[in-house]
């Protein structure tokens, strides 16, 4: 192997190592566990709460559950990117890792991914809890045998049960094997939604034994990842951020971007036109309506894959814009 | 000339300047202020000074985490902010920096990975490092648990992971038992015989003493006093005699001869064993009689890879 091969083979082995550890250390602290276990039982428990739908269930609970999704993940992105980069650089683990031979450059992304992972990871149970949350609302169902309006229990059951279960298992193992509780419960909420998502496709809504069909609206996770885009854009803004200031004034200027991005369209884009620095504004702030997809399934809709690509480039420029910054930002800052 | 200079100096420090700045940019302390340092291949030298001399802030410029305000400073004959030569140096930070949520052994596989260390060697290193700080019944549980003392073995434990040249430990003794720091002061003067070069900067005069070639004491950001040890507190008008007990017959005569020389009366005492022997000795004897052991388990066994001479 050559030189600059066995330099690059060294970073991203090194690159590997400190993303792996930021995802672990997001998912050992509690907040991660709290929110993501808060989020499925909250989805889980939207059919159950909704009434007065006039057969609009369905719908309701696809955009509420998708509106959790939003809303605990910008609290796992925006808490994840906002308190570990000033967190580490505040108590000296940052000083400790950039003794050793590590750029800060690679430094700061492997921060980044670490995050984009615990994200991803939150995603993917909000994502399977929607699909299954969906698959329990109340609907119209025809058979030979039956006709009417028809609540999955068993499939709902399950989905409620899935955290509770999940904790035990992890409690079984941190009393066993002495592996830390809130990482091996983050682990097995996903492992739980899977085996729930996998099981519920065995049966009929009604709760018979049925070939087996999955009985779910997979035209929902186009828009589930569309929202997972918005949340990793989100958390490269916080570390960008969190190179210079303290996790408060980090986490009040990313809720602002947050809250001008929901209304750029509104704010900045309708002067767009006419004014020169609206239209500067419109394009610098991060539009979340772009991200925001779940109108686009009522009625039997869908979101084409196209819209997804091109909402993830945007995405991926955008996010890629703010991590140059944030890079050129943590190369000068000085390790306490 | 230069590979000479880089074998013989290995961190040149001339006129070095650093001065914090407000939100403003305004100056607000001048930590460092006209440094003059060189420190050679394979000698222990202790950075000394009150609190606030700007001993962490030198070492952390050395370290490339801070910026020089101006002068300049070579380590390895390259700038410390050149990331290659961080290969060559272990860094033990004034508090042990960890991440509380992983456990030593986990810390340990995590930084050996940044050096690129091969998994067999790792797994190697981490063992005998874990032995040598006494933390082998504790490797899986979290730092976060850990007390001060055992938490500094798992910095140490850190820093000598990659068999480093240059070791910089930042106030090591502190919070550890008299056992460790005989331990570490032991491993310091086993890895000055090897030709490691080793900064020590400490507030405990004795350690520094015990163990260091040179020193150099700041005051305010600046060398006070500069040299070896030995030169700076031998006392050239006194001298002391150490032999085995004499008759009093004798003893009388050897007085009476050094009385009429020096015209006043000698002091004469009982050399005693000072108090750092002594416990040592009593947790040794301890130690054999337990068979079962909660905290850290006192083991004068150093790291077999960080005892191989180098090529």
């Amino acid at each position: 192997m050559g030189g600059g091969q066995r330099f690059m083979m060294l970073r991203i082995k090194q690159f590997l190592a400190m993303a792996g550890l930021t995802a672990l250390e997001a998912i050992r602290q509690p907040i991660c566990l709290l929110l993501s276990a808060g989020c499925v039982v909250l989805i889980a428990a939207v059919p159950l709460m909704i009434m007065h739908t006039f057969g609009e269930d369905g719908k309701q609970v696809r955009d509420s559950a998708l509106a959790f999704h939003f809303v605990f993940g910008l609290f796992i992105a925006g808490h994840a990117s906002g308190t570990l980069l000033s967190h580490e650089m505040k108590s000296g683990t940052a000083s400790a890792v950039l003794s050793k031979p590590v750029s800060r450059e690679l430094f700061f992304l492997s921060k980044f991914t670490g995050i984009t992972v615990v994200v991803m990871l939150f995603s993917m149970c909000a994502a399977i809890a929607t699909l299954l949350s969906e698959r329990v609302a109340e609907k119209f169902y025809f058979t030979n045998t039956l006709t009417g309006y028809i609540t999955d229990t068993q499939t709902g059951a399950m989905l409620f049960g899935a955290p509770f279960v999940a904790c035990l298992v992890a409690a079984l193992i941190n009393y066993r094997f002495k592996r830390p509780f809130a990482s091996t419960a983050f682990v097995m909420l996903l492992f739980s939604l899977l085996f729930v998502l996998v099981m519920s496709g065995f049966f009929e809504r009604n709760g018979t034994w049925m070939p087996y069909d999955f009985h779910v609206q997979w035209r929902i996770v186009p828009v589930s990842i569309l929202i997972t885009m918005a949340l990793v854009v989100l958390a490269a803004i916080a570390i960008a951020l969190s190179t210079r200031l303290d996790t408060v004034p980090t986490l009040v200027i990313s809720s602002t971007v947050f809250l001008l991005g929901l209304m750029s369209d509104y704010i900045f884009g309708r002067f767009a036109e006419n004014s020169g620095f609206s239209a500067f504004l419109y394009m610098v702030v991060p539009n979340w309506q772009h991200f925001w997809a779940a109108d686009a399934l009522s009625g039997g809709g869908n979101v084409p894959w196209e819209y997804v690509i091109n909402a993830g480039l945007y995405a991926a420029a955008y996010s890629t814009g703010i991590l140059c910054l944030g890079m050129f930002s943590f190369r000068h800052v000085e390790m306490k | 000339m230069d590979e000479q200079k880089e074998n013989d100096v290995i961190v040149e420090v001339h006129n070095l300047v650093k001065v914090f700045k407000d939100f403003w940019q305004r100056p607000k302390v001048r930590a460092v202020d006209g440094l003059d340092l060189e420190i050679r291949r394979g000698e222990i030298f202790g950075l000394l000074g009150p609190n606030g001399s700007g001993k962490s802030t030198t070492i952390k410029i050395l370290l490339g985490l801070l910026h020089a305000t101006s002068g300049n400073v070579l380590v390895f004959n390259r700038s410390p902010r050149d990331v290659e030569i961080k290969a060559r140096i272990g860094y033990l930070p004034e508090e042990s920096y960890l991440y509380n949520y992983l456990s030593p052994c986990e810390t340990l596989n995590f930084y050996g990975r940044l050096f690129d260390l091969k998994n067999s060697v790792r797994k190697e290193r981490i063992w005998q490092l874990l032995e040598m700080t006494g933390l082998t019944h504790a490797a899986n549980r979290s730092v976060g648990e850990f007390s001060k003392g055992m938490a500094r073995r798992v910095g140490l434990a850190q820093a000598l992971i990659n068999d480093p040249e240059l070791v910089i430990l930042d106030e090591p003794t502190s919070g550890l038992d008299p056992v460790g720091c005989r331990q570490v002061k032991d491993l310091m003067l086993t890895l000055a015989k090897r030709g490691k070069t080793i900064i020590l900067s400490s507030h405990l005069l004795a350690d520094v003493e015990d163990v260091c070639d040179r020193i150099a004491i700041l005051y305010n950001g600046s060398i006070k006093a500069l040299g070896s040890v030995n030169q700076l507190l031998e006392k050239q008008e006194s001298v002391r005699f150490t032999m085995p007990s004499l008759s009093p017959d004798v003893m009388k005569k050897v007085l009476e001869l050094i009385r009429e020389k020096i015209g006043k009366e000698p002091e004469v005492d009982h050399p005693s064993m000072n108090l750092e022997q002594f416990f040592l000795e009593v947790v040794e004897k301890a130690h054999k009689a337990t068979s079962q052991q909660s905290g850290v388990a006192p083991t004068e066994r150093m790291a077999d890879y960080l005892l191989i001479k180098d090529k």
